[in-house]
């Protein structure tokens, strides 16, 4: 099949399959994923700056508490000013998910899937399927088990991943369209500690694949998330239909 | 000069028959729209997002604006939990005293995009039911529900069958759409949303 050419600062990640860490005795093994267009880089300050120039509701003095918490782009200097605590080409951080999801919109793109940012992430250098690659795991390990730098890299210092995208591991955490989607609420367990009241078919839960220590980090994160917090690691990119 | 005066008599008779409940009662989704300005930094109906009811009426949550909301997330043909949850927003309703109970609006929101439509919704209400003067059904599109979930702290998944894996939470807002108090879990005590709600109707 023909792929027609990405659009400007986004790979095409092809057809795959995603398998999910925990599911439920009714979740498919393996969630067939379409093939899509990922931006290459997460987004940086310099791009969400413009977003907020021609978005003023998305500015930290007017933006809406229950869209973004008190924290929502705490290291700009202003409004519309980065200022030295927030170098243009860093990927921007301390930004909601509601702000996330008005950036892609207004590129005309979209947040990626869970299943999606899985799937891409999931490639090594060389391999499209690199979770088997210990080499590769333990590069992703070092990164997780290491406190954020005081100064974040900028875009685009990681290796390429076979698809051609960068930084999905090792710059900042990211968000995704389906966050709210894992029925985990906390560090990664079995059924066991898991509250049945509050859950409706998440009984039978169960971990995958425990060996992949990162995803469970991913999971564990994602759980403690809720739409409208901010912090200093979590950044997002956006993806688009082809 | 006979006509102005029946055009007139007309009107009020519709005036009455919206107001009467004993009449062909509206849910509260189909009150005429509130002022839709000057919501507060945290009121939900801040979403931009448009809601079909069962009545077929599209709707933004601002329609809702005026009385406390008991809200849950369902969806029709949930066999496990959801029955549980609408029982206990029944239980809040009927321990209600008569004065909060009609100042006291609930409202069910589906997770199920494909197969809940309105007609799905509409044959729910009459089998629970589910009373027109207190309560909405709605359905959206799914990145639309997506976003209402993430505001009340609902995670949910579809499975292979189309069925939803979901946390039960029941959410309680004040008459201009802000969170005041959630409530997660099933077959709880009524007492305490019920004294939340009594605070609210305090002018």
């Amino acid at each position: 099949m023909a792929v027609p050419a990405a659009p400007p600062d986004m790979a095409c990640v092809s057809n795959g399959v995603f398998r999910p860490l925990f599911r439920s005795q009714t979740d498919l093994k393996e969630v067939p994923v379409k093939s899509f267009y990922l931006d290459v880089v997460p987004v940086t300050n310099e791009k969400f700056l413009e977003f907020v120039r021609a978005n003023p509701r998305w500015q930290r003095a007017q933006v809406k508490r229950i869209f973004a918490d008190e924290k929502y782009l705490l290291h700009w200097a202003g409004d519309l000013e980065l200022g030295t605590n927030a170098l243009p080409d860093q990927p921007v951080v301390w930004v909601s998910w509601f702000a996330a999801k008005a950036f892609a919109q207004w590129q005309g793109k979209r947040l990626p899937t869970l299943a999606e940012w899985e799937l891409a992430a999931a490639a090594s250098p060389t391999l499209a399927d690199g979770t088997k690659d210990p080499a590769f795991q333990s590069d992703i390990l070092r990164w997780y088990s290491t406190s954020s730098p005081g100064v974040l890299p900028v875009v685009g210092s990681g290796p390429t991943n076979f698809w051609g995208v960068r930084d999905l591991h090792g710059l900042v955490w990211e968000w995704v369209s389906d966050f709210n989607s894992a029925t985990v609420t906390g560090d990664a367990r079995g059924d066991t500690g898991l509250d049945r009241q509050l859950f409706c078919g998440a009984g039978a839960i169960g971990a995958k694949d425990v060996e992949n220590f990162p995803a469970f980090m991913r999971y564990g994160f994602r759980s403690s998330l809720k739409a409208a917090y901010t912090v200093h690691n979590l950044g997002f990119r956006c993806a688009k239909d082809l | 000069m006979k006509l102005p005066l029946l055009i007139l008599a007309l009107s009020s008779a519709t005036a009455l028959a919206t107001t009467n409940e004993t009449a062909a009662v509206l849910p509260p989704c189909c009150r005429p729209l509130a002022a839709q300005t000057n919501y507060t930094d945290k009121s939900l109906f801040l979403l931009d997002s448009t809601w079909t009811s069962d009545t077929g009426r599209q709707v933004k949550l601002g329609v809702l604006r005026g009385k406390p909301q008991v809200i849950a997330m369902f969806f029709a043909s949930c066999q496990f939990t959801c029955p549980l949850t609408v029982s206990d927003m029944q239980r809040i309703e009927a321990a209600l005293p008569a004065n909060l109970r009609t100042n006291t609006d609930f409202l069910l929101v589906s997770f199920d995009s494909d197969r809940d439509t309105p007609a799905a919704l509409k044959a729910y209400r009459a089998k629970r039911e589910l009373g027109n003067q207190s309560w909405t059904l709605l359905r959206g599109e799914p990145d639309d529900v997506r976003e209402l979930a993430a505001l009340l702290g609902v995670i949910y998944k579809k499975d292979a069958n189309g069925d939803f894996a979901h946390s039960n939470v029941i959410t309680l807002l004040n008459a201009e759409g802000e969170i005041v108090f959630q409530q997660p879990g099933l077959n709880l005590p009524t007492d305490e949303i019920i004294s939340k709600l009594k605070t609210l109707s305090k002018p």
